[in-house]
């Protein structure tokens, strides 16, 4: 029995010392996993989810688009200052009435399953993307006829004159899949994904990694420089930085607010934090109380600190908002202008609307940790005014359910953000619009909507998108609140990264040291 | 034996029945429509319209629960509504992890909490009792998802021993296999082993009292004979019905360890299915689940045989 007693008890007690361990600070080097070479190699890129679809003709996720930039290529890229730059197209022509482009194509693409790229397969991929079933469809709805001219030229006709057409073909519309393998396939794509881009999938778990490897054929020499990529999911923010720290991921697509002050003197990674093309903020339901009044919705949008939101909860990673265009934008500026709260005058607009003693509404928000802290700090902020707020959190999934329906007071719904300043003000005020939850309707909106998209010239554009955000700043349906930055960590082994403002890590030009 | 075995399958077919009914309607009852989902914000409503009467959520729920019971009992669990995988493949990608988990958990459970248990009930009121009762009160009260990142920091991070998550799958590379799910075992492993030591503890003690147990002291027995083989097998039924309860829980109840060691379990499947509201997943899975934990039952049914041969299985009614 002493004997027993006796290791049962070296057991017990070296759990003991585990768990003691833990907390004691011990400082050992850290083992980094780094290859020497300058080619080849695997690149680890941490993502916060997994992408539902590899499929960009369904995908509706901002993390597919992630694994995208390295299968697909897209007609036209975005570069580095958010121009419109040749990808596939290698040029393009504009007709006198803005209504008709044509694209010269790149000759001797080839897709991964070793079909050409060709004329025939963009008519394809258009005609796939406007397909009923496609989220894309909305986006491509201004198309009216595509044809081949050549095997490496295309055209397509538009309904009317559309600004943000060549953007929408640099992001998910614009990417081409291999007919032959949608057709081989079939309803099975998203699971085979061939593209012409950089790497090649090879295989996928579910909910743990995306295995890419190099594409030996790719068409711009000299690329891509890795051997292989693989996206793993983890999905808790802490996690995948820790997995950074022991270089078990070179890169990380998402990075814990709270830690950007600590990590800025880490000499294994470096924090990039800028501005993305996307906003957050409150959609308010015009069509029914309490915001049915104006004045309500204006005082609510006056008495939110909008630095005090940036500075605390996301370490300043954020830019206070005020319109839909972030500073990536050519629309950015005149329009994101905003007052400081202000207590007396927000009382006088209570007042004006028959409340003077304030009123209740329910905030609905999402599930995520920032979402309540964002939540919670305007419950604070329209304290004083004696503005109620309850705060519902609810899923997403149930959140746009409700919203779409107008079954809301006030809902915390964000935008990921498109580079064309028409994609993410556009379907979201003109009447009866898709992303219209907020049920506002304006005469005058809609025709400025419109007119801005007929434009090329971005300094007109620009001035007719100031005039419209100045009406819906007055009329205040949704209330921004700030401008998303893209906080990636990546490791000092990583070589050739550029950041582009949507935010996606572009694989190609990376190499690791 | 057989015909036990064989009865208790036939009444498990109504309990399984009546689970996919309720998780079946619970799941229409959920407010967020798959077509809307699946669309995102940017939907219009005939696009989700359309996308609605493709995947037959226009039709009576009734008809839709025939149609995928139908397709259920010629093998069939039907496709991801999300991206169209056989059901089948996505819980047979995801089902090892978690079974691996779970046994593991099991493993490092028994082998704390026998000890322990032991220990503290033939000693009771010693200091080594107070020590592993106090250990038990710590792992069940310490949450298990800090100690996991806990356990990250000081192995993955600090010590560089162990990969800070990701899973390879066993047959693949047993090796990373093991260093990958170590940590996530442990975390807990402590606290499922906690509830068995405290259920140990009571049971022998309770034995312990019994008048066969002095019996065998007074014939001379050795400490180590008396409690190995007189008190601790009677002791062992509530303690086997624990573990029945704490494995089926596990099989299930694994999502905040398989997502803090990036797991790609069972129990993370369920929840991000239904968070994209793929109903087609969600119930194919949540019926393995159910089969799989009357399985469970059934072997903590047979293992009371084992245990004691008082209980027989197959003939009385009681069991």
């Amino acid at each position: 029995m002493k004997n027993m007693t006796k290791s049962i008890f070296t057991v017990v007690l070296s759990f003991l010392l585990l768990l003691t361990g833990c907390s004691s600070g011990e400082k050992t080097a850290t083992n980094e996993g780094v290859s020497q070479e300058k080619t080849g190699g695997t690149l680890n890129i941490s993502l916060d989810s997994d992408p539902p679809k590899l499929d960009p003709s369904l995908s509706t996720a901002l993390v597919d688009r992630m694994v995208f930039q390295s299968i697909f290529d897209k007609m036209v890229d975005i570069d580095e200052n958010g121009e419109i730059i040749p990808m596939l197209a290698k040029e393009w022509k504009i007709s006198e009435d803005l209504r008709t482009y044509t694209f010269v194509l790149q000759q001797g693409v080839k897709f991964h399953d070793g079909t050409d790229f060709n004329a025939e397969a963009v008519k394809f991929n258009f005609e796939r993307n406007m397909d009923q079933g496609s989220p894309r469809k909305n986006e491509l709805k201004e198309v009216s006829k595509v044809s081949v001219v050549d095997p490496y030229t295309v055209q397509v006709e538009l309904k009317r004159p559309f600004a943000p057409f060549l953007s929408i073909l640099a992001d998910r519309a614009g990417m081409m899949v291999s007919p032959a393998a949608v057709k081989k396939y079939g309803d099975d794509f998203s699971n085979h994904p061939v593209g012409t881009g950089p790497f090649v999938f090879k295989e996928r778990v579910k909910g743990s990694f995306i295995t890419l490897e190099k594409n030996t054929n790719y068409w711009k020499k000299g690329m891509p420089k890795l051997n292989q990529i693989v996206y793993k999911i983890i999905t808790d923010a802490n996690v995948a930085l820790m997995n950074l720290k022991s270089g078990q991921v070179d890169m990380t697509n998402r990075f814990p607010f709270k830690e950007i002050e600590k990590s800025k003197n880490d000499p294994n990674f470096t924090v990039i934090s800028e501005p993305g093309q996307g906003y957050q903020g409150i959609h308010l339901n015009v069509s029914k109380p309490p915001f049915d009044r104006k004045e309500l919705r204006q005082a609510v949008d006056l008495l939110i600190d909008r630095d005090a939101i940036v500075n605390v909860l996301l370490s300043g990673a954020g830019t206070p908002a005020h319109s839909p265009f972030s500073p990536t934008s050519f629309a950015y500026g005149e329009s994101d202008r905003y007052e400081k709260p202000d207590l007396q005058k927000a009382r006088d607009l209570l007042k004006k609307a028959g409340k003077p003693n304030g009123f209740s509404f329910t905030l609905k928000i999402g599930t995520s940790p920032l979402n309540q802290q964002v939540g919670q700090m305007i419950q604070t902020m329209l304290k004083p005014a004696g503005i109620q707020v309850n705060l519902e959190k609810v899923e997403f999934g149930t959140l746009l359910d409700q919203t779409q329906k107008g079954n809301y007071e006030a809902a915390a719904i964000g935008w990921s953000g498109r580079p064309d300043p028409d994609q993410n003000i556009y379907d979201f005020y003109v009447t009866g619009g898709p992303q219209n939850y907020s049920f506002y309707s304006n005469a005058e909106v809609d025709r400025l909507l419109d007119e801005a998209r007929a434009e090329l010239d971005e300094a007109k554009r620009k001035t007719i998108y100031d005039q419209a955000m100045k009406i819906i700043n007055e009329e205040v349906p949704y209330i921004y609140l700030y401008h998303d930055h893209n906080v990636f960590g990546i490791s000092k082994s990583v070589d050739g990264f550029q950041y582009v403002p949507d935010g996606l890590i572009r694989t190609v030009g990376i190499s690791k040291r | 034996m057989l015909v036990f075995l064989f009865r208790r399958l036939l009444l498990a077919i109504p309990v399984v029945l009546l689970v996919t009914v309720m998780v079946f309607s619970l799941l229409h009852m959920l407010p967020g429509d798959p077509a809307t989902v699946i669309l995102g914000q940017e939907a219009t409503p005939e696009a989700v319209e359309a996308l609605r009467e493709e995947l037959g959520l226009n039709k009576p729920i009734i008809l839709q629960y025939l149609y995928w019971l139908g397709g259920v009992l010629q093998g069939n669990l039907g496709r991801s509504l999300v991206d169209h995988t056989p059901v089948s493949d996505l819980i047979l990608q995801r089902l090892p992890a978690t079974l691996e988990l779970t046994i593991g958990t099991f493993i490092v459970a028994i082998l704390i909490a026998v000890p322990t248990g032991i220990l503290s009930a033939t000693r009771p009121g010693s200091w080594a009792d107070y020590l592993s009762t106090t250990f038990a009160l710590g792992g069940m009260s310490i949450p298990h998802f800090w100690l996991g990142m806990m356990f990250i920091v000081l192995f993955a991070v600090r010590l560089g021993w162990l990969p800070a998550s990701g899973y390879v799958p066993f047959f693949e590379n047993p090796v990373a296999n093991l260093a990958a799910m170590i940590m996530p075992m442990v975390a807990t492993g402590l606290r499922e082993s906690a509830i068995l030591m405290r259920m140990i503890r009571s049971s022998l003690l309770e034995v312990m009292q019994a008048d066969y147990i002095r019996t065998a002291y007074s014939k001379g027995l050795k400490d180590r004979a008396v409690i190995l083989h007189h008190a601790f097998k009677n002791a062992l039924v509530p303690v086997v019905t624990t573990s029945g309860l704490i494995v089926a829980g596990l099989l299930g109840g694994l999502v905040i360890t398989e997502s803090i060691f990036s797991i790609p379990g069972f129990g993370r499947l369920i929840v991000e299915s239904i968070y994209n509201r793929d109903f087609v997943t969600v119930q194919g899975a949540i019926l393995v689940s159910a089969l799989l934990v009357v399985v469970v039952n059934l072997v903590v049914d047979l293992l009371y045989a084992v245990i004691d041969p008082r209980i027989k299985v197959g003939k009385g009614a009681d069991v």
